[in-house]
C-alpha cells in the first residue's frame, strides 16, 4: 500500500512535469538565425558597410563574368584570335552565329552575373548614408561601389546594349518589369559613376596589404577612358587617359611574359585586376590552357606577330616560311606555345596543342624552361587583369590619333609599349590611318589573350571582316568556320530567360 | 477429412467435461489443464492462456503445448486462449469443488481480416472500423525479401510510388511519393517510427512489424503541419507474452548490374566512326590513317586495346545479411532485442557497405494501471564510394574510350598515346573507383521511452519523449595517382581527380527532439455507442550542423589524416535549427458497429513563418457505413463485409527553407585581397514575409468489400488532392539584383486518381494459393499559377499541365534532302540531311523558343503491382511484378549523345544512323554532339521510362513441424530469392527504375540480387 501511494505520487510529478513542458508558448517558435544577418541586424556599422562592399567584388568571380575560365574561353574565342572546340559555355555557337536567345551559357551567365553585382553595389549606395563611420572610408567604399557598378554596366552595355537602368536597390515590385534603357542612357551613367569615383581623392592611388586589388582612383580613370574610347569621345577618352598617366604611378614591368606569373601580380602594370586565391577562390585557366586547349590561339594571330625588325611577316626580309616561328616579334615567344618551342620545360610536338598547335602561355603557372607538375581542373588562382597600363597608353595613342592626328604624344605612348616588347620603334612621318592601323595591330598583339579584342573589332566594324571565314590550325588546315551576321551579331541575344520573366524587355534585332 | 473428424472429437470432448464439470459440486481446490494445438494437432507453446473468473490468472504453455493452473476455488471461468497469427479461441466453464477440468483446444488460424488491426496515428484501430485510406504492409509480406533498406519495403503498396534508383550499398536512393505529386517543394512523406519522425533508411527491415501508410487526409490529418505528402507509419516488433523466442534469419547472395550501354569497344570501329562523324561536319579527322592501322595491325593489347570498361569495373558482387532476435514476455514484462548485420559489396568496384543495428524495444507493467516502456535504437553505416563519388565516377567510366589501355603491362595505370580533342585528359575509372579513400560512418541512436497511466473514467494518459541523434562523419583523401603512355611508358598525367592530394573530413550533426502526450478514452455505451477520444499536444525541435575540415599539401599518399598536410587550410562550419508545435485531438464514434464517424484536427505552429502567419488549423471529417451489417444484407451469405467510406480534411506542407520570411543577408561572399581573405555579405534571396502553409485538401470516397468467407477482396478509392497555397520560389528577372526569387504561395496543384486494390486467397486441399493486383492512376495538374509560367531548363510548369512536364521540340523526323532542308523553317546554319527536324509550331518559318511544345510527364500516371502466392506442403512460391506507365525521361550527355565532349558512342550508332545510303536509318547522321543541332531538347531523345518488372520472386520450403520439433526449433525455412528477374521496358541502354528527373546516365546502376537464405525460430 504504501509503495503504491509512493509510485502514485511520482506519477503525479511526472504528469506535472509533462505538464510544465507542455507550456503553450509561442516563444519556442521564435527562433533568431545564427548562421546570417536579418535586415533587422544589418547595415547598422562600419563593419557591415566593409562586409557588404566586399560582396560586390565577389560578384567579379561569378560565372558569367571572371570566374572559371570564362574571360578566356568566352570573350577570347569570339574574337578572330582564338578557337574553341568544344563549345564551353556557348562560345562556339556565337563565333558560328548559331546563337540565339535559347543559347546556354555565357549569354545567359553575364547578363545575370552583372546584375548581381548592380544589385549589390545598389544597396550599399542606397544604405550606407546614414550609418555612422570614418568619413573617409565611407566616401572611398562609395567610390569603389561606383566603380564596380559602371564596369558591370558597361560590360552589359558592350554585349547587350542598352539595358534596364536601375540605381536602386533591389526592389521586386519596382524593378521586375522594367524595359531596356538606351544604350547612351546607361552610359551617361556610368560615366557619371566614374567621374563621382575618380573624383578628388575619394579612391586612393594604391592601397597597402590587405586592400590590394580595390578600385583605386587609376582604375576609375583608366575605365573611364575605356568607356569614352568605346563610345568614340576621342578627345575626353585622351584626356582622361593623360590623367592616369599623369598619376605616375603606373610603369611598364620589365618583363612581358612575367608580368602574368603569379609571382609578379599586383605589379606596378596591373591597373585592375580579378583577384583569386588557392583554395578557396580558383579558376580554370591552367587546364584550359594547358591541356584542354579550349581557348586555342589560331594561325590568323601568329600571322600577324610581325618579325623582330618590326615589320610584318609579308613584308620583312626576316621571315622564312619553312622556318616561320624565327625572328618574331619576342611577344610571340613570350605569348604563344607553338610546335618547336618550349613550354613547361618540355618541346612542344604536334600532338601537345591537338585544337590548332597552339596554345596561350599568359595566364598560365607554366615557365619554358622549367617543369612544373600540372596544374589540374579548378586548381589555379593567379589573378585576371582587366585593365593594365599599356592599355592606357594604347587607349591614349588612339583617342589622340583619331581626335587631332599623329602627334608626338601618340608616337612616345605606342613606342613605349614597343619598347618594352623588344621591338623597333613606328617609324616616323606615318598617316593618320597608318598610325590608326598600327595601334590596332599594337593592341591585338599586346593584348593577345586577354579577352580584349572581341570588343575592339566590334568597335572599329570590322569584325563582319575578321570574324568570317575559315579558321586555320598550324598546318593551315581548316578546322572551322567563322560566321558573322552584321545585321544582328554586333550584339547578343538578351537571354530567353529573362524575356520569359520580364515580356517588357524587347529583344535585339535579328534574334527571334 | 482427419482435420474434421479431430475437430469433432476435441469438440464433444470439451463439451462432455463441461457436462460432468457442471454436476459436480465439492468444496475442494481444483486445477485447469490441457494441451493447446494448431489444426493440425500440432503442439503450440507460448500460447498466453487467460482465466477468468473471481480472481483473474494467466500462463503460457510449455514447450509441448501445455498449460495447467492449479490450487482454483470453484468458480464459472472463462477460458480465452491467444496466440500470434491465430484467432483468439474463448470457453466458458463452471468448476466445481473437486473436478479438475482438462481443456484441450485446438486454435484456427487466422485467415480473416475483419478483427485484424491497424495503426493509425497515435494509436490503433480495428480496420473493419477505418473511414480513412490506409494501406499496410505487414512483416510477413517483406520477410526474405532481400531488401537492404526500408524503402523497398514499400514497393508493391497501394497508392504509393516508390522508386528505387540505383543498388549503391549504404546509400537509400529510393524516391516515396504518395499519391502523386502534390507541391513544387519536398514532396517525401513524413516517416514517423513508433511515432517519431526518423529516417526510413535508418531502419533494420527486419525489425518492421507492420507500416501503415496513411494516404487521405481523414487518416493523416492528426499529424497536420507536415502530412500533406502522406504519413508513413513504421512499428517496430515488440516482444509477446509467451515463452522466449529465438529468430534467426540470414540469407547470402549476388548482385549484378541490371543495364548497362552498349558502347563501341572495338577501337577501330570507334576511331572511324569518330572521324566520320567530324567529316560530317566538314571538320578534320581526329584520328590519322596511320593511327587507325596501327590499331588494326598493333599486336600489343596494351598499346592498342579494345577496352570494355564496364568489365573492368562492374563486377558481382556479394551480399549477405543476418538478423538475430531474441523475444519473449511475461504478463508484465515484454522485450525484444534484436541486432541486424548486412554486408554488401558493390557491383561497382570500390563501393560497399556494412550496417549494423541494435534494437530493444521493452515494456513493462509497473502497477496495474501504470506501464512504462522504452524503444531504443542504434544504427551504423559504414560504407565507401570512389573518392570522387558516384556520380563522377559513373560519368568517367561512360566516358573512357576502347582506346584508353586500362593498366600497362607492369602493372601501372594506362591511358592512350593518341589525342582525342575534348578528352585530353585521361581520368582513369579504375583509379577513381579504387584509389584514395571516401568513406561515410554514420550512426544514429534513437531512444524513445513513454509512460502509460490510467486515469479514472478508463482515461489514458501517454507522455513520450524522444532523441534522435544522427552523426555522419565523411572521410576523404584524395591520393597522386598518375596515368603513364602505354607506348613510351612515359607518366602522362596525374589522374585528375576533382581535388589536389587532400583531405577533408565532414562531420554533420542533427538532434531532433520529440515531446507528445496523449489523453485518450473509449467507451461504449448502451452497448451499441462505440466511443473513442484522443486530444494531446506535441513540440519538436530539430538541430543540424555541420563543419568541415580540409588541408592539402600532402609529401605521401601513405599519410591520409588532416594533420600530414601542409598548406591550403579550409575550415567551414554551420548550424541551423527549427521547431514545431501542436495541439491535436481525434473524436471516434461507431453505432451500432455500422455507422462510423471520426473527426480530426491538428492546430499546428512552426518556425518557418512569421509570428502572425505561423499557426495552422488541419481539420478533418469522415465517415463509413458498414452496409454489411444491416440486417437487410445478413442474408447475403457470400458477403462478409461491405463498407463505404467518405472522407474529407486539410493538411499542410512547410518544407520550405528557413527564415524565408524575413530578408536575411547571407556570408559566405567574401573576396581575396594581395591573397587576404576578406568577408562579404550580400542579400541573396528576396523573402516575403507574407508566407504561410501550404494546404493540401483531400477528398476521398473508398469502399472496401470481403466477399465469399473473406476469400475475395475488394477496396476502391477515388481521391481528389488539391494543394492551394502552393509554396514556390517565384523566379524573378535577373535585373532585380539577380536574386532568387521569394517563396510565395502562388498556386494551386491537383491530383485526382484512384485506387483499386483486389486479392484472392484460396485453398484446394493442401494447395494454398493467392493473387492480389492493384493499381493507381493519377493525373497530375497545375490548375492555378497566378498565370505565371516557372521555365526550369527543358521543364516547364503552368497551368493546365503537370508539375515539370517537358517542355521541348517535336521531332519531326529526319530531312532527307537539302531541298526539304530549305524547304523547312530555318534551325540553323549548318543543318543538313540526315538532321532531325523540329516542328514549327507558330509557322513563322523558323525553328525558336517558341516552337517547344509540352510532351511527356515525370510524374508516372499509372503505377501499378502483382502479387502472387502458393504454397503447397510446404512448399512456397512467392512474387511481385511492379510497373509504372507513362512516365518519362530525358537523359543527355554520353552515351545518349555521341561523342559527347570526347566521349564514345554507342554500338546502334554504327548500324543506325542516317547516311544517303541509310536514309531510313532511326538515328541523325552521325557527328559530334556540339556539331549539329540534333542535340536541341526535342521529344527525339525523351525516353519512355515506362516498366514492367519482377521485382522479386520467391521459393521456399518450410521443413515439417513434426520433424524438427523433436530438436526443439519451432520453424526452419529454407528459401531462394530473385530480385529484378525480368524488366519489360522501351528502354534499353539504362535501368528504367532511375532518377527520373536527371537528365543523364551518371548514376549507380541497378541490381539483379540472387539469394538464398534461411530462417530458424527456437
Amino acid at each position: 500500500m504504501l509503495t503504491s501511494t509512493k509510485n502514485m505520487k511520482k506519477i503525479l510529478y511526472v504528469i506535472l512535469i509533462g505538464i510544465i513542458m507542455t507550456g503553450c508558448s509561442d516563444e519556442l517558435l521564435e527562433l533568431q538565425p545564427n548562421d546570417r544577418f536579418t535586415e533587422d541586424t544589418f547595415w547598422k556599422t562600419q563593419e557591415h558597410v566593409q562586409l557588404g562592399i566586399n560582396a560586390c567584388y565577389q560578384t567579379l568571380r561569378q560565372p558569367g563574368l571572371y570566374g572559371g575560365g570564362v574571360p578566356l574561353i568566352l570573350l577570347e574565342s569570339v574574337s578572330p584570335n582564338s578557337y574553341n572546340y568544344t563549345n564551353s559555355l556557348g562560345v562556339r555557337a556565337i563565333t558560328e552565329s548559331n546563337h540565339n536567345p535559347s543559347t546556354a551559357g555565357i549569354i545567359s551567365n553575364l547578363w545575370s552575373s552583372c546584375y548581381a553585382g548592380i544589385g549589390r553595389t545598389n544597396t550599399l549606395l542606397d544604405r550606407i548614408e546614414p550609418i555612422p563611420m570614418d568619413a573617409a572610408l565611407k566616401e572611398r567604399i562609395k567610390g569603389e561601389a561606383k566603380f564596380l557598378r559602371a564596369l558591370f554596366y558597361f560590360t552589359l552595355v558592350n554585349n547587350y546594349g542598352g539595358v534596364p537602368l536601375i540605381l536602386n536597390e533591389p526592389n521586386v515590385a519596382a524593378h521586375s518589369l522594367l524595359p531596356r534603357n538606351t544604350k547612351t542612357q546607361v552610359i551617361t551613367q556610368v560615366l557619371k559613376d566614374l567621374a563621382e569615383a575618380s573624383a578628388g581623392t575619394v579612391l586612393p592611388l594604391t592601397y597597402t596589404a590587405g586592400n590590394i586589388g580595390r578600385a583605386t582612383r587609376g582604375a576609375a580613370l583608366s575605365l573611364k577612358t575605356r568607356v569614352l574610347l568605346y563610345n568614340e569621345n576621342w578627345q575626353e577618352a585622351a584626356t582622361t587617359a593623360k590623367q592616369v598617366m599623369a598619376l605616375n604611378t603606373y610603369s611598364l614591368f620589365a618583363n612581358y611574359r612575367n608580368l602574368f606569373l603569379p609571382d609578379n601580380e599586383n605589379n606596378n602594370e596591373v591597373v585592375f585586376d580579378v583577384q583569386f586565391k588557392s583554395p578557396e577562390f580558383r579558376h580554370n585557366f591552367d587546364i584550359i590552357l594547358q591541356r584542354f586547349n579550349t581557348a586555342a590561339p589560331v594561325q590568323n594571330l601568329v600571322d600577324d606577330y610581325y618579325m623582330s625588325d618590326g615589320l610584318p611577316i609579308t613584308s620583312s626580309p626576316l621571315y622564312d616560311p619553312l622556318n616561320p616561328y624565327k625572328n618574331r616579334d619576342p611577344r610571340f615567344y613570350q605569348t604563344i606555345g607553338y610546335v618547336g618551342g618550349k613550354f613547361n620545360g618540355q618541346v612542344v610536338t604536334a600532338s601537345t596543342f591537338p585544337q590548332t598547335g597552339y596554345t596561350f602561355k599568359k595566364f598560365t603557372v607554366y615557365e619554358d624552361d622549367v617543369v612544373k607538375q600540372l596544374v589540374e581542373d579548378n586548381q589555379s588562382d593567379i589573378n585576371f587583369i582587366l585593365i593594365r597600363y599599356p592599355d592606357v597608353l594604347l587607349m591614349y595613342a588612339e583617342a589622340q590619333n583619331e581626335f587631332s592626328g599623329p602627334d608626338a604624344s601618340v608616337y612616345n605612348a605606342v613606342n613605349l609599349v614597343r619598347d618594352r616588347a623588344g621591338i623597333p620603334a613606328l617609324s616616323a612621318g606615318l598617316s593618320k590611318e597608318q598610325i590608326r592601323q598600327q595601334i590596332r595591330h599594337e593592341r591585338r598583339i599586346e593584348f593577345a589573350g586577354e579577352a580584349l579584342y572581341y570588343y575592339d573589332v566590334k568597335r572599329w566594324k570590322i569584325a563582319d571582316k575578321v570574324l568570317t571565314g575559315p579558321v586555320l590550325n598550324s598546318r593551315r588546315q581548316t578546322i572551322g568556320t567563322r560566321l558573322f551576321d552584321p545585321s544582328r551579331d554586333y550584339l547578343w541575344p538578351i537571354p530567353i530567360i529573362e524575356i520569359e520573366d520580364n515580356p517588357n524587355l524587347e529583344q535585339n534585332p535579328g534574334y527571334k | 477429412m482427419m482435420k474434421t473428424l479431430l475437430k469433432q472429437f476435441i469438440k464433444s470432448g470439451i463439451m462432455l467435461f463441461l457436462c460432468f464439470y457442471m454436476t459436480g459440486a465439492y468444496a475442494q481446490r481444483i486445477a485447469v489443464t490441457g494441451k493447446v494445438t494448431d489444426e493440425q494437432g500440432i503442439t503450440l507453446p507460448g500460447v498466453g492462456v487467460k482465466l477468468e473468473g473471481t480472481t483473474t490468472h494467466t500462463t503460457v504453455t510449455d514447450g509441448n503445448g501445455n498449460y495447467s493452473f492449479t490450487n482454483l476455488p470453484a468458480d464459472s471461468y472463462s477460458l480465452s486462449f491467444t496466440y500470434i497469427g491465430f484467432a483468439k479461441t474463448m470457453q466458458q466453464l463452471t468448476v466445481r469443488d473437486g473436478e479438475n477440468s482438462v481443456i484441450n483446444v485446438s486454435l484456427k488460424e487466422e485467415s480473416n481480416t475483419l478483427n485484424e488491426v491497424v495503426v493509425v496515428g497515435y494509436g490503433t484501430q480495428k480496420k473493419v472500423n477505418l473511414t480513412g485510406s490506409i494501406s499496410t504492409v505487414n512483416a510477413e509480406d517483406i520477410e526474405n525479401r532481400p531488401v537492404t533498406s526500408s524503402s523497398q519495403a514499400l514497393q508493391g503498396v497501394q497508392g504509393l510510388y516508390v522508386n528505387q534508383a540505383g543498388g549503391q550499398p549504404g546509400r537509400d536512393n529510393a524516391t516515396i511519393r504518395v499519391r502523386g505529386i502534390g507541391t513544387l517543394n519536398n514532396n517525401n512523406p513524413l516517416v514517423l517510427v513508433d511515432g517519431i519522425e526518423y529516417a526510413l533508411s535508418d531502419v533494420n527491415p527486419n525489425d518492421i512489424e507492420t507500416i501503415s501508410v496513411l494516404k487521405d487526409a481523414a487518416s493523416a490529418a492528426i499529424y497536420g503541419n507536415r502530412a500533406a505528402n502522406g504519413v508513413v507509419l513504421v512499428t517496430t516488433k515488440s516482444g509477446k507474452q509467451g515463452r522466449s523466442k529465438i529468430d534467426y534469419n540470414t540469407y547470402i547472395g549476388s548482385q549484378q548490374v541490371t543495364y548497362l550501354p552498349n558502347l563501341i569497344t572495338n577501337s577501330v570501329q570507334y576511331m572511324e566512326l569518330k572521324n566520320k562523324a567530324l567529316a560530317n561536319e566538314s571538320r578534320l579527322p581526329e584520328y590519322s590513317q596511320t593511327a587507325i592501322d596501327e590499331f588494326k595491325t598493333g599486336a600489343d593489347a596494351s598499346i592498342y586495346p579494345n577496352t570494355n570498361w564496364f568489365d573492368h569495373v562492374y563486377k558481382d558482387a556479394l551480399i549477405q545479411q543476418h538478423n538475430l532476435r531474441l523475444s519473449g514476455g511475461s504478463e508484465k514484462n515484454t522485450y525484444s532485442l534484436s541486432m541486424g548485420y548486412l554486408d554488401q559489396d558493390g557491383v561497382l568496384i570500390g563501393s560497399d557497405a556494412k550496417k549494423y543495428s541494435l534494437r530493444l524495444n521493452i515494456k513493462s507493467s509497473l502497477t496495474e494501471k501504470l506501464s512504462v516502456g522504452a524503444n531504443l535504437s542504434g544504427f551504423y553505416n559504414d560504407f565507401n564510394e570512389g573518392v570522387d563519388g558516384t556520380d563522377r565516377l559513373t560519368h568517367m567510366i561512360l566516358r573512357a574510350l576502347p582506346i584508353h589501355s586500362a593498366y600497362l603491362p607492369d602493372g601501372r595505370y594506362g591511358s592512350t598515346f593518341l589525342v582525342t580533342p575534348g578528352h585530353n585528359v585521361f581520368r582513369n575509372p579504375i583509379a577513381i573507383a579504387t584509389e584514395g579513400d571516401n568513406n561515410t560512418k554514420s550512426q544514429n541512436y534513437l531512444a524513445n521511452v513513454f509512460l502509460e497511466y490510467k486515469l479514472p473514467f478508463d482515461i489514458r494518459y501517454k507522455i513520450n519523449g524522444a532523441i534522435n541523434k544522427d552523426d555522419a562523419l565523411a572521410s576523404r583523401f584524395v591520393p597522386d595517382v598518375f596515368v603513364y603512355n602505354p607506348k613510351t611508358g612515359v607518366q602522362q598525367s596525374r589522374v585528375a581527380f576533382l581535388n589536389p592530394r587532400s583531405a577533408q573530413r565532414i562531420n554533420t550533426s542533427s538532434t531532433d527532439l520529440t515531446f507528445f502526450n496523449t489523453l485518450n478514452w473509449e467507451d461504449t455505451l448502451a452497448e451499441k455507442h462505440n466511443i473513442t477520444a484522443l486530444v494531446g499536444f506535441s513540440r519538436e525541435a530539430f538541430n543540424d550542423s555541420d563543419f568541415i575540415a580540409y588541408r592539402e599539401g600532402f609529401a605521401s599518399n601513405d599519410l591520409t589524416e588532416i594533420d600530414a598536410g601542409s598548406i591550403n587550410p579550409r575550415v567551414s562550419g554551420t548550424s541551423t535549427r527549427s521547431t514545431l508545435m501542436s495541439y491535436f485531438g481525434r473524436l471516434n464514434y461507431v453505432l451500432n458497429n455500422r455507422y462510423l464517424f471520426e473527426a480530426n484536427l491538428r492546430y499546428d505552429g512552426s518556425s518557418r513563418f512569421a509570428k502572425d502567419n505561423r499557426w495552422g488549423f488541419f481539420p478533418s471529417v469522415s465517415a463509413g457505413w458498414r452496409m454489411s451489417e444491416e440486417p437487410f444484407m445478413q442474408n447475403i451469405k457470400w458477403l462478409d463485409n461491405l463498407k463505404l467510406r467518405a472522407s474529407w480534411g486539410q493538411l499542410g506542407n512547410q518544407q520550405i527553407g528557413l527564415f524565408r520570411y524575413v530578408n536575411t543577408i547571407n556570408l559566405g561572399q567574401d573576396y581575396s585581397f594581395g591573397k587576404d581573405i576578406a568577408s562579404g555579405a550580400a542579400v541573396l534571396a528576396s523573402n516575403d514575409p507574407n508566407i504561410t502553409w501550404e494546404t493540401t485538401t483531400i477528398s476521398n470516397l473508398g469502399i472496401d468489400a470481403d466477399i465469399f468467407a473473406g476469400k475475395l477482396n475488394f477496396t476502391g478509392d477515388v481521391f481528389i488532392k488539391r494543394t492551394d497555397d502552393i509554396l514556390r520560389a517565384v523566379r524573378l528577372p535577373s535585373q532585380v539584383g539577380s536574386l532568387n526569387g521569394p517563396i510565395q504561395n502562388i498556386g494551386s496543384v491537383e491530383n485526382r486518381g484512384y485506387e483499386l486494390g483486389l486479392s484472392y486467397r484460396d485453398q484446394i486441399n493442401k494447395f494454398k494459393y493467392n493473387v492480389g493486383f492493384s493499381l493507381t492512376k493519377i493525373r497530375n495538374e497545375v490548375v492555378e499559377l497566378n498565370r505565371q509560367t516557372i521555365f526550369n531548363g527543358r521543364f516547364i510548369t503552368q497551368e493546365g499541365s503537370p508539375i515539370e512536364a517537358y517542355y521541348i521540340y517535336e521531332a519531326e523526323g529526319i530531312f532527307q534532302s537539302l531541298e526539304e532542308v530549305k524547304n523547312h523553317a530555318f534551325q540553323t546554319n549548318n543543318t543538313a540531311p540526315g538532321d532531325i527536324k523540329y516542328k514549327d509550331v507558330d509557322g513563322n518559318n523558323i525553328i525558336n523558343g517558341d516552337d517547344r511544345q509540352i510532351r511527356g510527364g515525370t510524374i508516372p500516371e499509372y503505377t501499378y503491382s502483382m502479387n502472387f502466392g502458393f504454397n503447397y506442403s510446404g512448399f512456397d512460391i512467392g512474387g511481385f511484378f511492379q510497373g509504372v506507365q507513362n512516365i518519362d525521361t530525358y537523359p543527355a550527355e554520353h552515351p545518349a549523345f555521341p561523342f559527347y565532349n570526347g566521349a564514345g558512342a554507342t554500338k546502334t550508332w554504327l548500324t543506325n544512323s542516317w547516311t544517303p545510303e541509310n536514309m531510313s536509318a532511326g538515328l541523325p547522321r552521325v557527328t559530334t554532339s556540339v556539331g549539329t543541332p540534333n542535340y536541341s531538347n526535342s521529344t527525339f531523345w525523351l525516353k519512355d521510362a515506362s516498366y514492367l518488372r519482377l521485382k522479386n520472386l520467391q521459393l521456399g520450403y518450410t521443413f515439417p513441424k513434426e520433424w524438427i520439433n523433436r530438436a526443439k526449433i519451432d520453424q526452419v525455412r529454407v528459401f531462394v530469392n530473385a530480385q529484378n528477374l525480368l524488366t519489360f521496358s522501351k528502354m534499353k541502354d539504362f535501368d528504367p527504375e532511375k532518377d527520373i528527373t536527371k537528365g543523364t546516365y551518371y548514376e549507380y546502376p541497378s541490381t539483379k540480387m540472387f539469394t538464398a537464405g534461411l530462417n530458424f525460430t527456437f
